[in-house]
């Protein structure tokens, strides 16, 4: 039953995919998505529920008897191959040389493979808990946004340019990705991982180019060059592991005689797809697309991959020094990515860096590798892929009624899309204040970084950091001058579904933070490192993470509201005053940042946030932060040659 | 035998569980209203003056409750609470002997809900002292996690990030934190809104932004700020104690010098701007608190 | 109890003055007279404080603010008027622009006379203004203060007075 599951997760997007991007008209083509979306949520929840405990494990040739290794195989051949034909459209020498060396290791790992039967048998495809948790996140917010997109593209085909690629292929790569995703993260097989490794990043080059423009063509192509590379990084990697140590399966690599090398490239595929510093550039070039094709990079999937793999390693490898250098490379990321987001004001901007910032962390928290710092991983991890959803679907919609993205212009939308902006609200909050999980995460994160100063020196900064552009933005986007009623917003209903779920599902988190810890996420790390020998106090630690603090917390938060509300019966318009701005209100404008100034003729006082671009200034930041990663990255390999 | 924590809260907890919190809740903003009143005080005698009475805050919280509830609107007033609700909730926390990490956060975001309470209205000054605020946080924050490190590596093995292992400690922790005092100490003077840092609301008449975040709030609202300010005074003073926590006295005549000496370096210094703010403070007292914690690792506390 | 007396916070509204009564009643802030001890504080801000200290005397332009300016002052609030310029114009009052008395804009609860007054009868008028402000918070009616006697008058005063239209509305643009 399981292994239909899981071969339905895989292909059943896939083909529902297909039936939208074949269907005649919008109507048709949106109960495609919808049911496939639906589909695709209800599969991963029967699959969560019906899934045996512990390990399971599958391979093709049992449900389909006799060698299915041709088809890996081949697959891997005909991607490659893909890629190849894509450089020569447009006309990349460098993509063109990467998909010819991914070919030549292709074949280079078959020949292998067929000349020693690997010394650590394993299976395609293996079913755990980080695996359930995994699926769950992608159909679940994956499937949401494809509906979102629903709504969104309809407007969006209104205005987008003429060079844009239909809605049906756009569609099906959206739906599909959801399939490839499930494949890469229940993957078990090196080969079979690379498959869906390179599946997704051609899907992200086909969402990211959809507009047709001459930027996004240069951002697709960009993205496919930066993850080809990762891709050649990952095939070197099973090929070393092949070669070197015998293994054809990540469960071999953990296993075995830990084979630093791979792991060294797999955790450098890992950071371009997680578009860590310095292969940041990617995802930043990504933002051109459509807004729920970043909020679907950025939250359920693609970026997620490249965590995921990380955390399906680290445990293998505990006390080892190559993590020490993961977990840096992550910090570091951290922190840099969140320096860059200080100098933003364009929202997308603000929240790409700060999707990089968090992988960093999570990248830490999983280099750091103690139970703890495990379990805050995965709740990062989860946490961060509903609020990023949220805020990206909010942005979106602001962008439609404003007409843009910079965050300045964003202080006259409470009034105009109370709904959104209340949820985008929430997201934000989530991000830098209790109770929300966020916060919880930052915390545990701290206490388990405690044992490896540097990393938690890039913690602090992060953290301070983190904090000064949310700040900001929050304060913009809250601003309201006194009205006694609000507007009414009317939005599609697949944009209004999608925006609530997602924001229930935010607050519903920060409630259950604690409890979800508990029951989920502490018994996963600690299933994940049995057997493995670390020191008993950061097992107690984990018990410590009381809910008590929390649960004040949210008390204090609800005082806090009563109290707002029994003074709500102060609150009458007569005693709405105008802003203080020296006396010289325009008394009778309802904007109330409006002043009489030079001749008496109505000004606006208009102050931005502070964005310290002498100081944080992108350009010059992100050459110093690259050469610094890079550095880091150098250090990995160093300590894997063992220098 | 009165001059430990330990005993005291011992003996107060045993002759009823709950009620050193609420002693504590209830006296910090007394404590704090007169803190603040000597400060007054003495910064008037410091200038010749003779000084308005030492109760003076606490009037002028009564006075402000009298006043009328003036707004703008409603969201900003939610914030003014939450700032409130954070402080008390911070006392709460410390009187518990929870983490003290936590403790930094929840003080963290008091602050962040002033910010966000400013950030919430139209008035250029509001947002301008938010801005600072926002900057002085980005200032003195990674000092305060620096010190919480610190306190964590100065309790025995195995560690603990609780507030009442700090209290059980055999040794004070200004032994283990000997630079993290002077490094606390600067970050205090911010959060006084003292100068030379008293760069995101004045605390003198007329002098920055026209009190710059709290300026929209008028009457009981911003009541709630001087209360929430009071507690945040007393919240300061108390961590101040805590680096001799092995004797009160001591302690609490360390807070005590540290309270006179920001009064002296508010009086006696003028105002930075606040990219010097920050250049100071991460060249300076962060440099001190990071290698504090490097010298405590090097002694193998790690 | 006099909870309003205790702390009485002052915001200082410069309308046309000579900057004579400004510096005077910043002297009674410094440390020969010290204002503070009464727990007064210079607060800059409307929207904290209890007395409007205006000096100067209001033109077609700064109507407007001052009435902008009282308003935001939560309730309960008094007015101090300090110079002659406050009650009439004072030396200012035959200029073209020049409407006379703060009087006419809003309700004045102290007049201090002089030109400048010196510093003791500023104080003086502050803790007058102190009572008044304790009996507008009872709830008692407050009659608006009566002008000096002994102050200079204009012949224009005898005319009829002009009262200014509600805020924000046309007629004080200056432009006439
Ligand atoms: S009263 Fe005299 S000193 Fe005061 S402002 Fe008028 S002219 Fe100047």
């Amino acid at each position: 039953m399981g292994e239909w599951l899981l071969i339905l997760l895989i292909l059943a997007p896939v083909a529902f995919g297909l039936l939208a991007w074949a269907a005649p008209g919008d109507r048709s083509r949106g109960w495609a998505v919808t049911v496939g979306a639906l589909a695709t949520i209800a599969l991963s929840l029967v699959f969560a529920v019906t899934a045996k405990t512990g390990e399971s494990w599958i391979s093709l040739a049992d449900l389909f008897g006799g060698r299915t290794e041709w088809l890996a195989f081949g697959l891997e051949l005909l991607i490659a191959i893909v890629v190849a034909v894509i450089a020569v459209r447009v006309r990349s020498r460098l993509i063109l040389a990467l998909a010819l060396v991914q070919i030549g290791l292709a074949v280079a790992e078959e020949w292998f493979s067929l000349r020693a039967a690997p010394a650590l048998p394993g299976a395609d495809f293996r079913i755990d808990t980080l695996a359930i948790v995994m699926v769950s996140i992608v159909s679940i917010i994956g499937s949401i946004i494809a509906i979102y997109a629903l709504g969104y593209m309809k407007h969006h085909q209104a205005h987008a340019p003429a060079t844009a690629q239909g809605s049906g292929r756009f569609f099906f790569v959206l739906v599909g990705f959801l399939g490839m995703m499930n494949g890469l993260v229940l993957a078990d097989n090196l080969r079979w991982l690379t498959i869906f490794w390179e599946a997704t990043t051609l899907c992200s080059f086909a969402l990211i180019g959809h507009d047709g423009t001459p930027e996004s063509r240069k951002n697709a192509r960009l993205a496919l060059l930066i993850n080809s590379f990762g891709g050649v990084a990952m095939m070197l990697g099973s090929l070393l592991a092949l070669s070197g140590s015998g293994v054809e399966h990540l469960s071999g690599i953990t296993a075995a005689n830990r084979a630093l090398i791979p792991l060294a490239f797999l955790a450098l595929a890992a950071f371009t797809k997680s578009a860590q510093l310095p292969f940041q550039s990617w995802l930043l070039g990504a933002m051109v697309a459509p807004t729920p094709v970043s909020a679907l990079l950025h939250s359920a999937t693609m970026v997620k991959a490249g965590v995921y793999l990380i955390l399906r390693l680290a445990p293998g490898f505990t006390g080892s020094r190559v993590m020490f250098a993961i977990a840096l490379a992550g910090a570091f990321s951290f922190a840099a990515a969140a320096a860059l987001a200080v100098g933003q004001s364009n929202a997308k901007k603000v929240l790409a860096y700060s999707t990089i910032s968090n992988l960093g962390l999570i990248i830490a928290c999983a280099g750091i590798n103690t139970p703890l710092a495990y379990a805050t991983a995965m709740m990062l991890l989860l946490f961060h892929a509903i609020v990023k959803a949220l805020l990206f679907l909010c942005v979106g919609t602001i962008e439609q009624k404003i007409g843009s993205r910079d965050i300045e212009d964003m202080g006259v939308v409470m009034f105009e899309l109370p709904v959104t902006t209340l949820m985008a609200l929430v997201g934000m909050a989530s991000m830098l204040t209790p109770p929300f999980g966020m916060l919880v995460c930052k915390w545990m994160a701290i206490e388990s970084a405690i044992a490896s100063p540097l990393i938690l020196l890039f913690l602090i900064l992060g953290s301070a950091l983190t904090l000064f552009f949310w700040a900001k933005w929050l304060g913009r986007i809250q601003t309201v001058s006194y009205h006694a009623t609000l507007t009414r917003e009317k939005l599609p209903l697949s944009i209004l579904s999608a925006e609530y779920i997602l924001g229930g599902g935010v607050v519903l988190t920060a409630i259950m933070g604690i409890p979800l810890f508990q029951i989920l996420f502490a018994p996963l790390a600690v299933q994940t490192y049995q057997g493995i020998v670390i020191s008993a106090e950061s097992l107690s630690i984990l018990d410590s993470v009381g809910g008590l603090d929390i649960c004040l917390i949210m008390l204090f938060i609800a005082l806090a509201a009563i109290a707002n509300m029994l003074t709500g019966r102060y609150f009458k318009p007569e005693r709405v005053r105008l802003p203080f701005l020296s006396g010289e209100n325009v008394v009778t404008d309802a904007r109330t940042f409006r002043f009489r100034g030079l001749k008496d003729e109505p000004d606006e006082a208009w102050t931005t946030a502070l964005y310290l671009d002498t100081v944080f200034t992108e350009t010059k930041i992100t050459q110093w932060t690259n050469w610094l990663a890079i550095l880091v990255l150098l250090t990995m390999f160093a300590l894997v040659v063992g220098i | 035998m009165w001059s430990d924590w330990e005993t005291i809260s011992a003996f107060i907890s045993q002759a009823c569980p709950g009620l050193l919190t609420v002693i504590m809740v209830l006296a910090a903003p007394l404590v704090g209203a007169l803190l603040m009143g000597i400060d007054r005080k003495i910064t008037a005698r410091i200038q010749g003056r003779i000084g308005p009475p030492i109760l003076q805050p606490v009037y002028d919280v009564f006075k402000l409750f009298a006043k009328e509830p003036l707004f703008l609107n409603r969201l900003y007033i939610f914030y003014a609470w939450l700032y409130l609700a954070f402080m008390i909730l911070v006392v709460v926390l410390l009187a518990m002997g929870q983490d003290i990490l936590m403790v930094l956060f929840v003080h963290a975001f008091a602050t962040i809900a002033l910010i966000l309470g400013a950030m919430s209205v139209r008035s250029p000054y509001s947002r301008i002292g938010a801005s600072r605020k926002i900057m002085q946080m980005v200032a003195y924050e990674p000092i305060l996690i620096l010190f919480v490190v610190g306190i964590y590596l100065s309790t025995p093995h195995p560690h603990s990030f609780l507030a009442s292992a700090v209290m059980q400690l055999k040794q004070p922790l200004l032994f283990t934190l000997p630079l993290l005092l002077p490094a606390y100490f600067a970050a205090v003077v911010i959060k006084m809104e003292k100068s030379p840092f008293d760069v995101s609301s004045g605390h003198h008449a007329h002098q920055e932004l026209i009190r710059g975040v709290t300026i929209e709030y008028s009457g009981p609202f911003l009541a709630l700020i001087e209360i929430a300010h009071f507690y945040e005074v007393f919240i300061l003073f108390l961590i101040m104690a805590m680096f001799w926590s092995t004797n009160l006295w001591i302690g609490a005549g360390i807070a005590l010098a540290g309270f006179f000496a920001q009064i002296l370096v508010d009086n006696a210094s003028p105002r930075l701007t606040t990219f010097w703010m920050i250049r100071f403070m991460w060249a300076g007292p962060m440099l001190l608190a990071l290698c504090n914690i490097i010298w405590l690792y090097g002694m193998g506390r790690g | 109890m006099k909870i309003l007396a205790k702390s009485p916070w002052v915001v200082h509204f410069n309308c046309n003055s000579c900057n004579g009564c400004d510096i005077e009643f910043l002297a009674c802030l410094t440390p020969l007279y010290d204002l503070e001890r009464f727990g007064v504080l210079h607060i800059g801000n409307p929207k904290h404080a209890d007395i409007l200290v205006v000096t100067g005397s209001v033109n077609h332009r700064n109507a407007r603010v001052l009435e902008n300016v009282y308003l935001q002052i939560p309730d309960p609030k008094v007015v101090v008027a300090i110079g002659v310029c406050t009650s009439t114009g004072g030396i200012f009052a035959d200029c073209y622009n020049i409407l006379g008395g703060i009087d006419k804009v809003i309700p004045v609860d102290v007049f201090i006379p002089g030109c400048p007054p010196r510093p003791e009868a500023i104080i003086d008028g502050l803790v007058q203004s102190l009572e008044k402000l304790e009996a507008k918070r009872a709830g008692k009616k407050v009659a608006p203060a009566r002008k000096p006697t002994f102050t200079f008058r204009p012949p224009e005063e005898a005319e009829a007075p002009v009262t200014p239209s509600p805020a924000g509305s046309a007629g004080h643009g200056g432009k006439e």
